[in-house]
């Protein structure tokens, strides 16, 4: 095959699902109706208040909060993918780069939202601008997530401008789209300026958005640790949510990956040994997770202080057992397991893992803030037995669901008008790799 | 087995019954208590001030009279007042009931003078047609003419209170009347021994203790409640140099984690602030950087 019909395969590949087809219009379809469903509950929530939900003077943070800090930690991947491994010169992990500051986009957009479905009055959310506090890490939380969001969405758009001169160019959409793509890729020529000016930038991204992903989560984990309740009241909640948030973001990354490859026909860029090598990193950050776990449930195990050790029975052997072990076991244990295999380190088996692990992550985000709430040190008394247990109604259930969806649909959105892998940079790669050929036959 | 643990539900079920019919009509009002009338008299004004007490306190359990809108998640679920049972008891016995309260219920005896207590009550009685009110002989004017006088004996330390009444007939001591002693605190009145009733000189001591901390001076507001059957229920307050002289700085005086943004603590406000400017630095290299990107393309001669 010559040079020029290998570039032209490539670009041809890379660019074919952007276009309107059949099954993008039944699938978005799908999730506007569920989300108009969604929406609705969070309707009757507006009107009626959050007595519509489980939640009450005890449990006052219960799936809502759960979802939140499940979607700040599942929007740390950008960071892990695209900065950390792209700084240490890990290769393989290039082509990912993309669908992870996707996610990464997606997830961040949506986290802030997820915060004000919790407010009974959502319009109070001024107040935090209006009378916030510099000392509250309310305040903080609000900051470094509008900061990430700002930052990732700049962390996709910048290595993006030469692909969008390229869809410009070869894309064959109406010619007001055209336009919008050539606008965006900002007069694109590929100068050695340009292209000296893109990598420079990306490198500052990709230096900056380390600490401030950090940042997203410990803050989101002092949201808890700042306070004096047991099983909050803990040093090692930033670094053992941020590795909990890693692993959570692989799971998303695996399962996005199969579906691009599968409906995109991308066998050929997002290879069977890219589930490989992304299998090994999810055991990685599994380890260290599984780490952090030991320590934080094995040494207030070890002391069984008094109030702590009431958590801690209910949590091995009370009501919240089975959810704990099957969160412990099934969304981290086994994976872990699994994945020393290479077998189970192909695209099907890694999907069914990818999605175990993705919903034990949701469900450790709730093993985290609901008994907690449930056990304050102040002994409940005098109330009816609905108080003291949390269970999260239909309409609760319903707006949780609707982030989610979004997040779906933001997904779905961009993954349709860019191409998911990068068409220069594997262009680049082409060229690099033959010129590496051509100089070992000299 | 099945037969055993029949009767065991049977059991349960049956003696959770009694126990709840039992909880919600013996409440054992003495007798003097329940003949007790109201000296306010029950019309359109005072139903009116009863109803925004009630509002504040009551609704939030027994809910509007006549809505049946209770909160029905407590147990006892609270009577819908404007109900038959409630209606059937006696003005007294509705008092004490208010007064005393029990288990869920509150007592309000401390919350609410005599006066609101009775118009919660003229309020309640708004929702019975058939009622008529049978009004005390009792002149709450009368209580204008209690003097209390409060003085501190340093050597035995012992706060005396004194009660005499102005009659026509000249200045009497006033006997048995109940007197609770407190002392002003930041929130609310704190209370010194319990109760008690004043001698036939119109006497009573209570031991004051040494720690109690007053102002700088130790200046500390003695509070004063009388009830009596007679004369009804006065409160009086004296300020006395009894305490022990404090002079603590608020706890919002200095800058600190718990303070307004104005007296937040330096470091926390220079920590965010590099933090927010970081941000803003890098955002401008990269407003920049793409500003030039756009810029070299558009200079190259097509």
């Amino acid at each position: 095959m010559t040079k020029q019909s290998k570039t032209d395969k490539i670009t041809s590949d890379l660019l074919r699902p952007i276009r309107l087809n059949w099954s993008f219009k039944i699938w978005f379809g799908f999730l506007g109706l569920a989300l108009l469903v969604c929406l609705g509950a969070y309707g009757l929530q507006l009107k009626n208040g959050l007595s519509v939900t489980g939640l009450g003077d005890y449990v006052s943070w219960g799936m809502y909060l759960s979802n939140f800090v499940f979607f700040v930690a599942t929007s740390l991947i950008g960071m892990l993918i695209s900065a950390v491994l792209g700084l240490s010169g890990q290769k393989w992990a290039a082509p990912l780069a993309r669908i992870a500051e996707i996610i990464a986009l997606a997830f961040a957009a949506v986290a802030g939202l997820v915060i004000v479905m919790d407010m009974g009055r959502p319009e109070r959310l001024l107040n935090v601008f209006i009378h916030g506090r510099v000392q509250s890490p309310i305040l903080w939380d609000v900051t470094v997530i509008t900061i990430y969001m700002v930052i990732s969405a700049l962390f996709l758009y910048i290595p993006l401008i030469p692909d969008l001169k390229i869809c410009s160019e070869k894309l064959d959409v109406p010619p007001f789209l055209k336009k919008i793509y050539k606008i965006l890729s900002l007069n694109w020529e590929g100068t050695i300026e340009q292209k000296k000016m893109i990598q420079q930038s990306t490198r500052v991204i990709a230096i900056f958005i380390i600490p401030v992903a950090l940042a997203i989560h410990t803050v989101t984990s002092w949201l808890f640790a700042n306070t004096m309740r047991v099983g909050w009241d803990s040093t090692i909640f930033g670094p053992y949510f941020v590795t909990g948030a890693f692993v959570s973001g692989t799971a998303a990354v695996i399962i996005a990956m199969y579906v691009f490859r599968k409906n995109y026909k991308l066998e050929e860029y997002i290879t069977e040994k890219l589930f490989d090598m992304i299998g090994k990193l999810m055991v990685l950050v599994s380890l260290i997770y599984l780490y952090f776990n030991l320590n934080e449930y094995m040494v207030p195990g070890f002391k069984m202080k008094e109030m702590e050790a009431i958590l801690i029975r209910d949590l091995f052997s009370g009501n919240h057992a089975i959810l704990f072990w099957s969160v412990q076991l099934l969304g981290l244990v086994v994976p872990i397991i699994l994945l020393l295999f290479k077998k189970m380190r192909k695209p099907l088996p890694m999907l069914v893992i990818g999605f175990m692990v993705l919903l034990g992550a949701w469900f450790k985000r709730y093993i985290i803030v609901v008994p907690t709430m449930e056990h304050p040190f102040l002994p409940i008394q005098n109330v009816p037995q609905s108080w003291k247990i949390y269970t999260p109604t239909l309409i609760e259930i319903l707006v949780t669901l609707a982030p989610m969806i979004m997040v779906l649909m933001i997904i779905t959105i961009l993954a349709k008008v860019i191409p998911i892998v990068s068409v220069s940079e594997t262009l680049e790669h082409l060229e690099s790799v033959e010129q590496a050929e051509g100089e070992l036959k000299k | 087995m099945y037969n055993r643990n029949f009767k065991i539900v049977a059991l349960a079920v049956v003696s959770v019954f009694f126990l709840q019919t039992f909880a919600q009509n013996n409440w054992n009002v003495p007798a003097d208590k329940k003949a007790k009338n109201s000296y306010i008299k029950f019309d359109a004004a005072s139903a009116g001030q009863g109803e925004a007490i009630y509002n504040k306190n009551c609704a939030s359990c027994h809910g509007n009279p006549g809505k049946g809108n209770v909160q029905k998640t407590l147990n006892p679920i609270p009577p819908d007042l404007s109900s038959i049972g409630t209606q059937s008891l006696t003005d007294g016995e509705l008092f004490y009931i208010l007064s005393s309260g029990r288990g869920l219920m509150p007592n309000f005896k401390s919350m609410l003078s005599d006066e609101e207590r009775w118009k919660v009550i003229s309020y309640i009685r708004s929702f019975n047609k058939g009622y008529v009110q049978t009004l005390s002989k009792f002149d709450p004017n009368k209580a204008k003419l209690i003097k209390v006088s409060t003085n501190y004996d340093r050597k035995t330390a012992q706060v005396k209170v004194d009660v005499k009444v102005n009659e026509k007939s000249g200045i009497v001591a006033l006997k048995n009347a109940e007197i609770g002693l407190f002392v002003t605190r930041y929130f609310g009145k704190l209370q010194i021994q319990k109760n008690q009733l004043t001698n036939a000189d119109g006497q009573t001591v209570f031991d004051f203790p040494k720690d109690i901390p007053g102002d700088k001076t130790g200046t500390v507001e003695l509070v004063v409640k009388l009830n009596d059957e007679n004369y009804g229920e006065i409160e009086s307050s004296t300020k006395l140099q009894l305490g022990v002289p404090t002079d603590k700085p608020a706890l919002t005086d200095k800058r600190a984690i718990w303070g307004t943004l104005a007296k937040a603590p330096f470091w926390i406000i220079l920590l965010y602030l590099a933090g927010v400017f970081a941000f803003g630095a890098v955002l401008l290299y990269l407003i920049f950087a793409l500003n030039k990107i756009r810029k070299s393309g558009s200079n190259k001669p097509q």
